[in-house]
């Protein structure tokens, strides 16, 4: 089981979660979107498995590279 | 000739026909043949059976497994079959083929040159005759046009045979061109468990590098490492995969599986021509191309606050299953991908708005120069497909250095001498507009109805330009103001667009346009300036 980071890619605000731990994902789910630069950014993960953490609410600023959530391949 | 020596070195006064020195000879021959078998059957024997096991159990291919998969069947001729270290002769059966075969075959029926490194011979660690095999696989490869494929996994350099001065002297930097890279011809190199070292090198010097997921590319090994700096750090996060695929770049693509390994070369070559003095090939165009045209335009959201993936667009103008990414996971605001537009090789340079925005940070801009050069090098016409708010602004951005690298975009965009397209499909900000093909930096621009082109995102562009911020009184009417005059038909009123055309019909436009603007005189040849472009910039 591997332990992988998912981050946003764009510094911004938590606009929404889409999804919440123990949801099971695939690669090029939406996880989370971001509110940046006028626009809904997804913050998308490429590899599938559970959600085991969201480590963002939503309103928080969250900056390039910030770790959002945890998935267990 | 033996025999005929035989015949007449005869003492003076014997038998012409002296049949028992015949049979002497013949018996000679006999011996050689049956020495030459023995040898043979050593060296393809390798490491010896119990290590091909091992490997064989594990799932993991062995190297003339893996020569039998890439090359058209019975077309592999080895070139070094009776090599063994030159540094240790009497180390001649515990290096057989010295650890890295090489030799020619054909891949689709067309020639290549191979050096695939057998793991169980030393680790296929690089010593003075494998060397000698792989500068002459280059070599041949770039004098007679043939593509090169080198499949590594290796423990980097021989010891103690590269020890010391006298080995350092003997076995390193004699041959100044090891090295070059001046994009003669497609090199396509693929890593498989360890690949310190050369197979390191290789996989960077490559125009197409697919990793294996067992695979660790790295300077050096964790244990070195470890030894040296004290730094405890796992094999897969000094050189694995996804570091390369997500953030190193360094690498094209990444398979789980061995034939999905070789099956990725073989596709990267179909799409390539033979050396960089020819265009690639035609094939038929399949059916079905172009058949979600109708429905392209759908894929945009009409809120231009939402984001949409590029991909969807790219995959219904491109012919039917022609799609190649290149670095998927790596820059991922930009798109690029070999395909096939009515049946002949193109390049495509996208935004992709589902990431950042669009918007192109450091990575993004390395990814599509490195793109560029290739396609530019081997005469590989391209698309730009344009959506992008502009180049990625903040502290990050500015860390990363993304002046150099958006100025190393704009050289490259100044050197192509391929044909190459763009179509602005929504957003063109800034200087990312001229970066992605915006006024003479492409050979035709078109543009969609949706085209929105100004120096700044309307938004940004009304608070500077009126003072009125989100929420303001005066800032919709205001908005609305700028958002006008960032409209197609200015771009089109002062031919900085050629054409604005229906979003549906864009795989016909394109199919006409590189047409048009292909390369007659020089028979789809470009001037390659570009070609010695520095690996990984």
């Amino acid at each position: 089981m591997a332990r992988i980071e998912v981050k946003s890619e764009i510094t911004g605000t938590v606009w929404q979660l889409k999804a919440k731990p123990g949801d099971k994902v695939e690669g090029g789910d939406t996880l989370i979107v971001i509110e940046s630069m006028k626009m809904e950014i997804p913050v998308i993960t490429e590899d599938g498995g559970t959600v085991t953490e969201i480590l963002v609410k939503e309103k928080d600023p969250v900056s390039e590279g910030q770790v959002v959530a945890i998935i267990e391949e | 000739m033996c025999r005929v020596f035989s015949l007449i070195s005869v003492p003076s006064g014997a038998k012409f026909f002296d049949l028992d020195l015949i049979r002497k000879h013949n018996m000679a021959h006999e011996a050689l043949l049956q020495e030459y078998e023995a040898r043979r059957a050593r060296a393809l024997a390798g490491g010896g059976e119990e290590k091909y096991a091992r490997r064989t159990a594990k799932g993991v291919w062995n190297a003339r497994q893996r020569i039998d998969y890439l090359m058209d069947p019975g077309s592999f001729i080895e070139s070094g079959l009776f090599g063994s270290s030159a540094v240790y002769p009497e180390m001649e059966n515990e290096t057989q083929t010295d650890g890295k075969l090489a030799g020619f075959g054909r891949i689709d029926g067309r020639d290549v040159c191979l050096v695939v490194n057998d793991f169980t011979v030393k680790g296929a660690s690089t010593s003075a005759t494998n060397s000698k095999k792989i500068g002459h696989m280059k070599r041949t490869a770039i004098e007679r046009g043939m593509p090169l494929v080198l499949i590594g996994e290796s423990t980097g350099a021989r010891l103690p045979d590269a020890m010391g001065s006298r080995g350092m002297g003997l076995l390193l930097g004699n041959d100044n061109t090891q090295f070059r890279r001046l994009r003669e011809v497609p090199t396509a190199a693929a890593a498989f468990g360890p690949s310190f070292g050369s197979s390191t090198w290789l996989m960077c010097q490559s125009d197409f590098a697919i990793m294996h997921k067992s695979a660790i590319m790295a300077v050096s090994s964790p244990g070195l490492v470890s030894m040296a700096l004290g730094e405890k750090v796992s094999a897969e996060e000094l050189g694995g995969w996804r570091l390369h695929a997500e953030v190193t770049g360094l690498i094209d693509q990444f398979a789980d599986t061995e034939e999905e390994v070789f099956d990725q070369i073989r596709k990267f070559l179909s799409y390539m021509p033979s050396h960089h003095r020819e265009a690639p090939a035609d094939v038929p165009v399949p059916a079905g191309s172009g058949a979600d045209m109708a429905k392209v335009f759908d894929i945009l959201p009409e809120s231009r606050t939402q984001v949409y993936d590029m991909k969807r667009v790219i995959k219904c103008i491109v012919d039917k299953d022609s799609l190649f990414e290149m670095k998927p996971r790596f820059g991922k605001s930009a798109v690029t991908a070999l395909a096939r537009l009515g049946g002949k090789s193109v390049g495509i340079i996208a935004n992709n708005p589902l990431h950042r925005g669009g918007a192109l940070d450091a990575d993004a801009c390395r990814k599509i120069v490195d793109f560029i050069v290739m396609c530019d090098s081997f005469n590989i016409p391209f698309v730009m497909l344009v959506d992008t708010p502009g180049f990625q602004i903040g502290t990050e951005a500015e860390r990363a250095g993304a002046p150099g690298k958006i100025m190393n975009f704009m050289n490259a965009m100044t050197l192509v001498t391929v044909p190459h397209i763009s179509v602005i499909v929504r957003k063109s900000y800034g200087r990312a507009y001229v970066c992605m093909g915006g006024g003479r930096h492409s050979d035709e621009v078109g543009a969609w109805p949706s085209a929105e082109v100004s120096f700044m995102s309307p938004d940004f562009a009304t608070k500077i330009v009126h003072g009125v911020g989100h929420g303001e009184p005066g800032f919709e009417e205001a908005l609305a103001d700028i958002r006008k005059g960032a409209d197609v038909w200015g771009l089109a009123a002062v031919y900085a667009a050629q054409s604005v055309i229906r979003p549906q019909d864009t795989r016909d436009y394109l199919i006409r346009m590189l047409d048009v603007y292909k390369l007659r005189m020089s028979k789809g040849v470009g001037q390659h300036l570009m070609r010695s472009w520095p690996t990984s910039y």
